[in-house]
């Protein structure tokens, strides 16, 4: 491989798994999947207050007709992924393992777009217009928190923005949705970058990637002047995509304790985001479908597919020709900070980047043994925490101890249980002190 | 020799009179004063600082009492004769003392609940809750992973065969194991009310018999064979009216065709002292 | 002449401190030593107290003892000194002065008071302070000596208490086997530490 012609950078710490399994479906080039029979749209697929619904059972619907509307400034629009009619509304597996509610829509076979917004010239428009068309067409980060686009795209007018990260890292092991999209729709990557920075009205938009993505850096290089878009390389370093991180590479900048991006004056956005804010803005599509990577060893042939949000996890396994042998574990995400899922049932999300199942050998299950002080947990550590001590602390309940270690920066990336040789579920005890020590500062108020 | 003894007595009464003497006068000029009454209090407190009366261990209770803002009633784990004698060094009326236990509102042990699940991780309810909803199929039910039973400081909760069970003669009703569950199945209840019902999930019927034998599916056979106001109706879910609960005969007249209307159940299995703390 | 004393002064301050060191050489003290180990900040309250109550016992003791004990008074010809009273005296000295100086403290700095508050009557008992004072009348240290010393060893025992609390917090993260859990993995920290201060031994 040649050497890129560009800047690369990275953050500190972090792992690297010797395998990453991309390989298996890197090479493979976006499909579109076959229109099926029935789609389940779950109601409350972002952050913030789940969207009201607007439609009611037995109702005929349009593809991209609008579903459920924004119950608040927080809160994404949802649109129906195909034309049908309404089945009704129900309790289906929701991929938290907690019943959600969804909408289940019967297709009708015809696929018929309904009244769509009309196109506008991003370029003379508001940034105003574009944040409303944004929130209009339901556009969440798609990368996998599903925080409503437009609400990051306003941050506190006291707080200056200067900065535009389109993350293209996609460091989580085996997908390769992102690095596809870039590859394939390059140039609506670019476009969705510009309006992105145009409507959050900063002067620099750079797009952020991993090395091990050489071609699609190249292919965003050779068009990325026209859209006066920067493109920056990044060390191959999990985890490089973590928004705290990518912005510590990119810019330097560390985002404060308990601080958001736009506190270091910097917005960070998805590749697969900017996409669908370029179908929003230039054709008024909702986000209705998304890229997402089926993959995993048992996958008989693992690949990228372009699906309708609300396809459910098991069409799409047969999409990708079934499974080879029995797996041990299906994950919504990435292996590193996805999901494990106790039915197959669960529908893709607008937040779904990949459906992994994994060999039962690769999720063995391990028994937990005493921490051995390797450190190599603090080597991994991606906030600069020592997780060790941390761990010990909450096996032995001093949750305040590890508050003041600063138990409430970790992000949760999974570094240092993926190092650890004693296979202590370090990130898991993290978890359980968040939520206790949450626990007792909501009691202190009350 | 007499000399030496009398040396020495002179010396050591000499001594003792200035040390004596300077105590009394710092005493007499710099004492601040404190209520006698506190260290009373300490002594008939049982001093297990278990924090069930809302304060800071005992003395601070105790400071509480004096001050007048604490009643002593409020003391969780003090027996009925205590609490007497607290009042009568204060001086004041007992106050409503109804002793109160925990009770565990669910009954889906290993046998009756389905299991959804594989779990392998950190053995604490709040982990387990967070990894999909636990390994129980049912999530409002007991998690079986004994938080309680670690929280509970005078060992009165034990883990029968994958779920929490309260021992009533130990209870003392400080209501520490109410806060640590995820599910908020813990519900502290009059000692005298002995029939429950062992559910505590508002899903409908039919949800709750996939993942449960013995829900309760709200067919409210209890509700007929009680007196008016003892049971109340909660879409799909009967509770126990505990400020006005029905006698353990309800049992024998409403026959729950489900069995999850008992009184309390599970302490002919559970040895006293056995957490599951010390069982791993 | 200056050689004797810089040596002298060695042995009251870096001796008393390490070498002889109140609670791991000396084997003093050892009540609160395991009592208020628990958590490093107990510890450190406990060290403050221990300092203060012991420099100060060491004062009064060395005054009583150099002008009253070991005097020898003359009385009908016969030569008697009183040295036989120093238990007695030093014991009664030590918890009449505690006791004065927690009504003093409560008076005048009730933070420090509710900071060492449990810990002073504890030093009343402790065997720590009795030795300094038995040690320097035995030693025949003047007053100004004898208060170094004791100052140093009272550091000493404060040093001692710090590293051990240190190392019983950093213990109880750890998966101690149940039969070691507690008091019994702690003696046995303590007596690994008091085989690393042995290390010391010969420094002066």
């Amino acid at each position: 491989m040649k050497p890129l012609k560009i800047k690369i950078v990275s953050f500190k710490k972090g792992v690297h798994p010797r395998d990453d399994g991309k390989s298996l479906s890197r090479s493979s080039a976006i499909r579109t999947a076959p229109l099926l029979e029935r789609y389940q749209v779950i109601v409350g697929q972002n952050i913030g207050l789940p969207p009201r619904v607007v439609v009611k059972a037995g109702e005929e619907v349009k593809k991209g007709q609008l579903l459920a509307e924004p119950s608040g400034f927080v809160s994404a629009a949802l649109h129906s992924p195909t034309s049908g009619k309404i089945e009704g509304i129900i309790d289906i597996p929701g991929p938290m393992g907690i019943p959600a509610e969804a909408i289940s829509i019967l297709a009708d076979g015809k696929d018929e777009w309904g009244e769509l917004p009309p196109p506008l010239d991003w370029q003379t428009v508001s940034g105003e217009t574009l944040k409303a068309r944004i929130q209009e067409c339901g556009i969440v980060g798609m990368g996998g928190a599903a925080f409503p686009s437009h609400v990051k795209l306003s941050p506190p007018p006291e707080k200056k923005v200067d900065c535009m990260i389109i993350n293209g890292a996609e460091c989580e092991p085996y997908l390769t949705a992102d690095h596809r999209v870039m590859l394939e729709e390059t140039e609506k990557v670019l476009l969705g970058a510009a309006i992105l920075g145009k409507a959050a009205g900063v002067k620099n938009t750079v797009v952020a990637i991993e090395v091990n993505k050489a071609d699609a850096i190249e292919a965003l290089l050779a068009r990325s002047g026209e859209y006066r878009v920067g493109v920056v390389g990044m060390k191959v370093q999990y985890p490089q995509g973590a928004e705290k991180q990518l912005i510590y590479a990119v810019t330097g900048r560390k985002v404060p304790t308990g601080g958001l991006p736009a506190d270091v004056g910097c917005i960070v956005q998805n590749v697969g985001t900017a996409v669908a804010v370029a179908d929003a803005v230039t054709g008024g599509v909702p986000l209705i479908e998304r890229v997402t990577t089926i993959t995993g060893e048992p996958v008989v042939t693992p690949g990228n597919w372009r699906l309708k949000v609300g396809t459910p996890v098991v069409e799409a396994l047969k999409l990708a020709g079934g499974v080879k042998r029995d797996p041990g574990k299906l994950i919504l995400g990435g292996p590193m900070m996805g999901f494990a899922q106790r039915s197959t049932d669960v529908p893709v999300m607008k937040n779904t980047s990949g459906i992994l199942l994994l060999d039962k050998a690769a999720i063995s299950q391990y028994q937990a043994s005493p921490c051995i002080r390797c450190g190599r947990c603090v080597d991994g550590c991606a906030m600069q925490l020592l997780p060790s001590p941390l761990s010990c602390m909450i096996e032995a309940d001093r949750f305040q101890d590890a508050y003041e270690n600063n138990v409430m920066d970790c992000i949760e990336c999974g570094s240092c249980s993926f190092a650890c040789p004693a296979r202590r579920p370090i990130v898991q005890q993290i978890r359980r002190a968040k939520a206790e020590i949450r626990n007792s500062l909501n009691h202190k108020k009350k | 020799m007499g000399s030496t003894i009398f040396l020495s007595a002179v010396v050591l009464i000499g001594i003792g009179l200035i040390l004596g003497a300077a105590i009394g006068v710092v005493y007499k000029f710099f004492e601040v004063p404190v209520d006698p009454r506190v260290e009373l209090l300490l002594e008939l407190l049982p001093g297990v600082n278990c924090g069930g009366c809302g304060r800071a261990g005992c003395a601070d209770f105790a400071r509480a009492l004096i001050g007048g803002e604490a009643a002593p009633a409020k003391c969780p784990v003090a027996s009925q004769e205590v609490v007497a004698q607290l009042a009568q060094v204060l001086g004041v009326e007992i106050g409503r003392a109804a002793k109160q236990v925990a009770v565990i509102l669910c009954g889906g042990d290993l046998t009756h609940a389905k299991g959804q699940m594989l779990y392998n991780g950190v053995d604490d309810c709040i982990s387990a809750s967070q990894v999909a909803g636990g390994p129980k199929g049912c999530r409002y039910g007991c998690l079986g992973m004994g938080s309680c039973a670690r929280a509970c400081p005078f060992e009165a909760i034990g883990i029968v065969n994958g779920l929490a069970v309260v021992h009533n003669e130990y209870c003392v009703g400080c209501g520490k194991c109410v806060d640590v569950c995820p599910r908020g199945l813990v519900k502290l209840v009059p000692v005298d009310a002995k029939v429950h019902i062992y559910c505590k999930s508002p899903e409908k019927a039919p949800a709750k018999m996939k993942v449960c034998d013995i829900p309760c599916i709200g067919c409210r056979k209890c509700v007929k064979a009680a007196d008016e106001g003892q049971f109340t109706v909660n879409g799909f879910l009967v509770e126990v009216n505990y400020g006005d609960y029905p006698r353990p005969d309800v049992i024998e007249k409403a026959k729950c065709p489900k069995n999850c209307l008992q009184t309390c159940r599970g302490h002919e299995e559970f040895e006293y002292g056995k957490s599951i703390g010390e069982s791993a | 002449m200056a050689q004797e004393s810089l040596v002298n002064l060695l042995e009251l301050t870096v001796g008393a401190m390490l070498v002889y060191n109140f609670v791991l050489a000396r084997f003093l003290g050892i009540c609160p030593f395991l009592g208020v180990s628990k958590k490093l900040d107990t510890a450190l309250g406990m060290s403050a107290a221990v300092v203060f109550v012991m420099t100060l016992a060491s004062l009064l003791t060395a005054l009583i003892d150099v002008y009253l004990l070991s005097r020898s008074f003359v009385i009908g010809g016969v030569d008697i000194r009183l040295n036989f009273l120093q238990t007695l005296v030093f014991i009664a000295v030590i918890a009449a002065l505690v006791q004065m100086l927690e009504v003093l403290l409560q008076k005048f700095s009730p933070a420090l008071y509710r900071a060492l508050g449990i810990y002073l009557p504890l030093i009343t008992t402790n065997c720590a302070v009795l030795g300094v004072a038995t040690l320097n009348a035995g030693s025949g240290r003047n007053v100004w000596e004898s208060v170094v010393f004791a100052f140093f060893s009272s550091l000493g025992f404060g040093l001692a208490l710090v590293i051990f609390s240190s190392l019983r917090e950093r213990l109880e993260l750890s998966a101690v086997p149940r039969p070691f859990q507690g008091m019994a993995i702690a003696l046995i920290t303590a007596g690994i530490l008091a085989m690393a201060f042995v290390g010391f031994s010969g420094l002066c």
